[in-house]
């Protein structure tokens, strides 16, 4: 079976097992598969997965504090190791005292040349990318490694632990489905060597991917996951096809997870379905509890500050943007990133959140009345309707257009009613559409407020 | 640097002694503490001297990642030339020329601080100090006081080119690599943004 498979096979999946190999054929050949139109691997060295492991354990017993003030020791000799190895930090001068007295930076200064952004005493000869095109659709190239992108697994492992999920998949498993459901989506499958080289297949649930639409049950049930990940309109899509299988957990990324999807999905699928704000610049962050109404964090070397628009820090509970330092990917350090995403910073039951997270730069609309209504308003306005994604728009003259995507079953009277309840009479005009965006911006207003 | 000034040991003392305040951050909009235009005048003020508004102007940074390092070297300066034994002996557009050519350029490769904590550094800032002063220092020839100079000088700026060289290539080889890496493919992670 080896000869048969791809010569590249043996750098995507080093030391790849007889169990594992058979696990991909059968993935791969399974009457009900889909078109697998790609092909990647976890790339780790069989040394390397010791470290692994070890770092898992240490993501699992960590305690979380993200302030930045007093500098802790791991944080003083990250800021002085990064400053000193990696050129665009370099130009900053010396190590501070503290960290607000660095200058931030933002998604430009990356896409500019993310090339002066990985470390001098890195060897190249492993790097891979994660490349996103981003929601303000500005293209961004991130530097990664093998490595970082195993660690993934260890902050799952954290966030599915607070729901009691604990993975027990193992060789011969399928460990996770990551499902897509769009245009054009990378494809393929691989194993996860820190879990027995249990299963990973990454598919496209739309129709174009598959030989049968009615397949795409047939194959999940057959392959009987233990997690389903995905993003909200992929999850939503999940929901429009009939399969029995029940996964243990459902993980949403990266977009918003409004109440009602989850709901449905935790209806049909009788598990936890967490929330997960991630970034491809960063990793998972934080996961939604319900029981806190805030995104928990999860990384424990991740400073967070939250800044007001002229980059000064803001106090716990006060709303800006969420700023990061550190991290676990080793190839791209960062120093104070401005993510353009928004929330408070808060302790909640003795936990560290992220509240009232919005994935994009707040935007104040104008109601019937004048009043200025927050983004949040909105989200909250919508949050009782499966709503795969939205964007609301208002235009100079007051007017507004909310578009619906990927939309499944939404009773769009309610939505109209529940938008004109928080805005009043408005010009208001909803379309919904089949198709989803594979990238949108949310929420936006032409009135220059 | 026809003319005996200090020893050089009384500057790199000095520059070891630098108190936290010349080394506290510069203000730059609503960050940090130190205005360097104030600073600049006042040392303009102990040689006797006066610069016109536009002058000092330039010293107020406004970009903190290109003028963060730049300008905490012009503070540290600030504290060398206000030596006693430099007072006086340097010219206006000498003494702006140091605090803010000099100083861009210096700080383009190299942390500000390292002129406080590293020992080359030191002397080749308290090397600079007294050029400008036309002075060298005191028990040295004005042949020995060149050399040393070019050799602090010099060095540490083919050193500096050939690092600027190497961070180009190295530069290259990432875009490369990862432009590589994105034709191809990537690795696993559990999720996907």
């Amino acid at each position: 079976m080896r000869d048969e498979m791809d010569s590249e096979d043996a750098h995507r999946y080093p030391g790849l097992s007889a169990a594992g190999e058979h696990l991909l054929r059968y993935l791969r050949e399974h009457p009900h598969a889909p078109i697998y139109r790609n092909a990647s691997g976890h790339r780790l060295l069989p040394d390397e997965l010791p470290a692994l492991l070890a770092f898992a354990d240490q993501v699992r017993d960590a305690s979380i504090d993200p302030r930045a003030q007093p500098l802790a020791p791991w944080l003083r000799s990250f800021i002085a190791h990064t400053m000193a190895q990696t050129p665009h930090y370099r130009a900053y001068g010396s190590p501070p005292e503290q960290l607000q007295d660095l200058p931030s930076i933002t998604r430009g200064d990356l896409a500019r040349d993310v090339a002066a952004f990985v470390p001098d005493d890195l060897p190249i000869d492993r790097l891979i990318n994660f490349r996103t095109t981003g929601l303000t659709g500005q293209p961004l190239l991130i530097a990664s490694h093998p490595t970082v992108a195993a660690r993934y697994l260890a902050f799952h492992q954290r966030a599915l632990r607070r729901f009691g999920v604990e993975l027990r998949s193992s060789a011969g498993d399928v460990g996770v489905l990551l499902v897509g459901w769009q245009q054009r989506c990378f494809t393929y499958v691989s194993v996860t060597p820190q879990l027995g080289e249990c299963g990973l297949a990454k598919i496209n649930l739309h129709e174009a991917d598959w030989r049968d639409p009615s397949d795409r049950g047939q194959y999940i049930d057959d392959l009987r996951p233990e997690v389903i990940t995905g993003d909200p309109l992929s999850l939503a899509a999940l929901l429009a096809i009939s399969f029995a299988h029940q996964p243990r957990a459902i993980l949403s990324t990266p977009m918003t997870l409004l109440a009602g999807l989850r709901t449905q999905l935790e209806l049909r699928f009788a598990c936890p379905v967490l929330d997960v704000y991630s970034l491809n610049e960063a990793g998972p962050i934080a996961v939604y509890d319900p029981a806190l109404d805030a995104h928990v964090l999860l990384q424990q070397h991740m400073i967070i500050e939250i800044l007001d628009e002229q980059g000064q820090p803001l106090a716990p509970g006060q709303r800006g943007e969420i700023t990061l330092t550190g991290g676990f990917n080793h190839c791209f350090p960062l120093l104070r990133y401005r993510t353009g995403d928004h929330a408070a910073l808060e302790l909640r039951a003795g936990e560290w959140v992220l509240a009232g997270l919005a994935g994009r730069a707040p935007v104040r609309f104008r109601s019937a009345s004048g009043a200025a209504i927050n983004n949040i308003d909105v989200t909250h306005a919508l949050k009782p309707f499966a709503l795969p994604q939205y964007a609301l728009l208002q235009r100079a003259d007051g007017s507004f257009s909310l578009a619906i995507h990927g939309i499944q079953n939404a009773d769009l009277r309610a939505v109209e009613s529940a938008l004109r309840a928080l805005l009043g009479e408005v010009q208001l005009k909803v379309s919904a559409h089949r198709q989803l965006c594979d990238k949108l911006v949310q929420y936006r207003s032409e009135l220059g407020e | 640097m026809n003319l005996e000034g200090p020893p050089l040991e009384q500057l790199l003392r000095r520059l070891t002694e630098t108190p936290n305040a010349f080394l506290a951050e510069p203000r730059m909009g609503p960050h940090g503490s130190v205005s360097v235009p104030a600073l600049v005048a006042d040392v303009l003020a102990a040689f006797g001297l006066r610069a016109d508004s536009a002058a000092l102007a330039r010293f107020q940074g406004t970009d903190r990642a290109k003028q963060r390092n730049p300008r905490m070297l012009t503070q540290i300066l600030c504290w060398l030339l206000m030596d006693p034994s430099l007072r006086g002996k340097i010219p206006a557009p000498e003494l702006l020329r140091l605090l803010f050519d000099e100083a861009n350029s210096l700080a383009e490769k190299i942390p500000a601080k390292e002129f406080v904590d590293n020992d080359e550094r030191r002397e080749e800032l308290s090397r600079l100090a007294l050029r400008s002063a036309g002075l060298r220092p005191a028990g040295e020839s004005k042949n020995v006081a060149e050399d040393r100079w070019l050799n602090v000088s010099s060095g540490e700026r083919v050193r500096l080119a050939a690092a600027s060289r190497a961070a180009e290539e190295r530069a290259r080889l990432i875009r490369e690599a990862l432009e590589r890496k994105a034709a191809e493919e990537s690795a696993d992670k559990y999720s996907r943004e």
